[in-house]
């Protein structure tokens, strides 16, 4: 299955500025691995893969801004699936976040 | 090449617009100093010193006790020494505390030596509501606007905050410097280039030809979205950023009331010899009587239960109803009496 990766809701924030990506397209994360650093105004927010999967194609790269909701990456369970045209009817991979 | 003749602009956080800006001055300037609480390690309380003190050290970027009236007071002192000092104080409730250095001898020093000596001194400082209640939580910008030889700025957007930032560096005496702890997690575009933006000088935000609102401030944002609600009523509203509050930029204000008629101000002060109130009457002394709302917080004090804090606050469907009944007034030609003009 193809899956999502989006901004997580930080509480009083609009957007957020991709600081780090710990991984190329094609990384294999497993559940609990850190996936993407975030920045916020005031916090670094650490995003974690909470299943295993595959990093496809990134949307927002390291530098970028996007806001909450939006997708930074594509994963899937499978190295090779073939990616959709569109990454928006694509459900979110579940994650979990921390901010420090 | 592009036909785009717009200067390039990189996005960055409004945070990172003040520490650019402090940044490149220093490197400029070295007299230039910053005092506050946080200032040094912990790069500021909202982080807007990030960096300066790796780079510029403990002599430059210094740590200050939570002692307002010293701060301002060794800020002043120092300026008529001949150094530049920011001086930054956290909540602008606690200026109050600095207001003696500040009024009494800061901003009457030029005069009171007949030009011998100045005070060349920036007092950094963050108003407004977000949840810690009532001694954390005042705009009291509106105080500082009738103090002779004080210069008052207030950005809404990073690229002011960067700008005007520059502007109060190159100032003979001291300016305060007013931000908003809600513009904190807002990013946006400013120019790569050094850029100034001169003090004085208010910025048409959105143009419209009904009615002008004024604002300054987070409330610039407020502003644009009940201008961009009122259009669904079919009313379009001019914003003017204000970004100066002391001097005014009454050219730029009466030029668009002229136009439409009918001004609104907008503050998240008290109403009560407020902002909105010295701008409605100087528009009026310059152009004549036209229908005007005045809009800030309720008279009460700001609360940290949110509830309490957001019905205190001046709302966006506050200043859609206010602007519509301004228009209806305006289309009775109610307050319309023509006044006598002082040039």
């Amino acid at each position: 299955m193809i899956y999502k990766i989006s901004v997580p809701p930080v509480a009083e924030v609009e957007e957020i500025r991709v600081l780090e990506w710990q991984g190329a397209v094609g990384h294999r994360f497993n559940a609990g691995d850190l996936v993407v650093e975030l920045e916020t105004h005031k916090a670094i927010v650490e995003v974690r893969a909470a299943q295993p999967g595959y990093l496809r194609q990134i949307l927002s790269a390291a530098g970028e801004w996007q806001e909450i909701g939006l997708p930074l990456a594509i994963l899937s369970d499978e190295v090779d699936e073939s990616l959709p045209d569109s990454s928006e009817t694509l459900s979110d991979l579940a994650v979990e976040f921390s901010i420090t | 090449m592009s036909s785009d003749t717009s200067p390039p602009v990189e996005k960055i956080f409004f945070r990172e617009a003040i520490a650019r800006a402090a940044r490149e001055e220093m490197r400029k300037t070295p007299e230039i100093i910053i005092l506050g609480q946080d200032v040094g390690y912990f790069g500021g309380s909202y982080r807007e010193f990030d960096g300066l003190f790796e780079e510029f050290g403990a002599t430059r970027v210094r740590d200050t006790p939570v002692a307002e009236a010293s701060m301002v007071g060794f800020g002043v002192g120092a300026a008529a020494a001949g150094l530049r000092p920011l001086v930054c104080i956290t909540y602008m409730d606690f200026l109050m505390l600095g207001f003696d250095p500040l009024i009494n001898y800061g901003a009457k020093l030029r005069f009171k030596t007949g030009g011998q000596l100045t005070a060349p001194v920036i007092v950094k400082t963050t108003a407004g509501a977000k949840g810690q209640g009532v001694a954390h939580s005042q705009c009291i910008e509106a105080w500082l606007m009738g103090v002779p030889g004080l210069k008052v700025v207030a950005p809404a957007t990073p690229a002011d905050a960067y700008g005007l930032l520059k502007a109060a560096f190159r100032e003979t005496g001291p300016v305060v410097y007013v931000d908003h702890k809600r513009l904190f997690p807002i990013a946006g575009p400013v120019p790569l280039a050094e850029t100034i933006v001169p003090i004085g000088k208010a910025a048409v935000r959105r143009a419209g030809t009904d009615l002008t609102i004024t604002s300054h401030s987070f409330m610039v944002r407020t502003a644009l979205e009940a201008a961009k609600m009122l259009e669904g009523e079919g009313i379009d509203a001019e914003v003017i950023d204000l970004r100066s509050l002391a001097p005014l930029d009454m050219a730029t204000i009466s030029e668009s009331v002229r136009k439409t008629g009918a001004i609104l101000t907008l503050e998240e002060g008290q109403v009560t010899a407020g902002v909105g109130a010295e701008v409605v009457s100087r528009v009026m002394e310059t152009i004549g009587a036209v229908p005007f709302s005045r809009i800030g917080a309720l008279p009460a004090p700001v609360s940290s239960n949110p509830i309490l804090e957001a019905a205190c606050l001046p709302s966006t469907g506050r200043v859609v109803q206010a602007a519509m009944a301004l228009q209806r007034k305006k289309a009775r030609g109610v307050n319309h009496v023509v006044a006598e003009t002082i040039e």
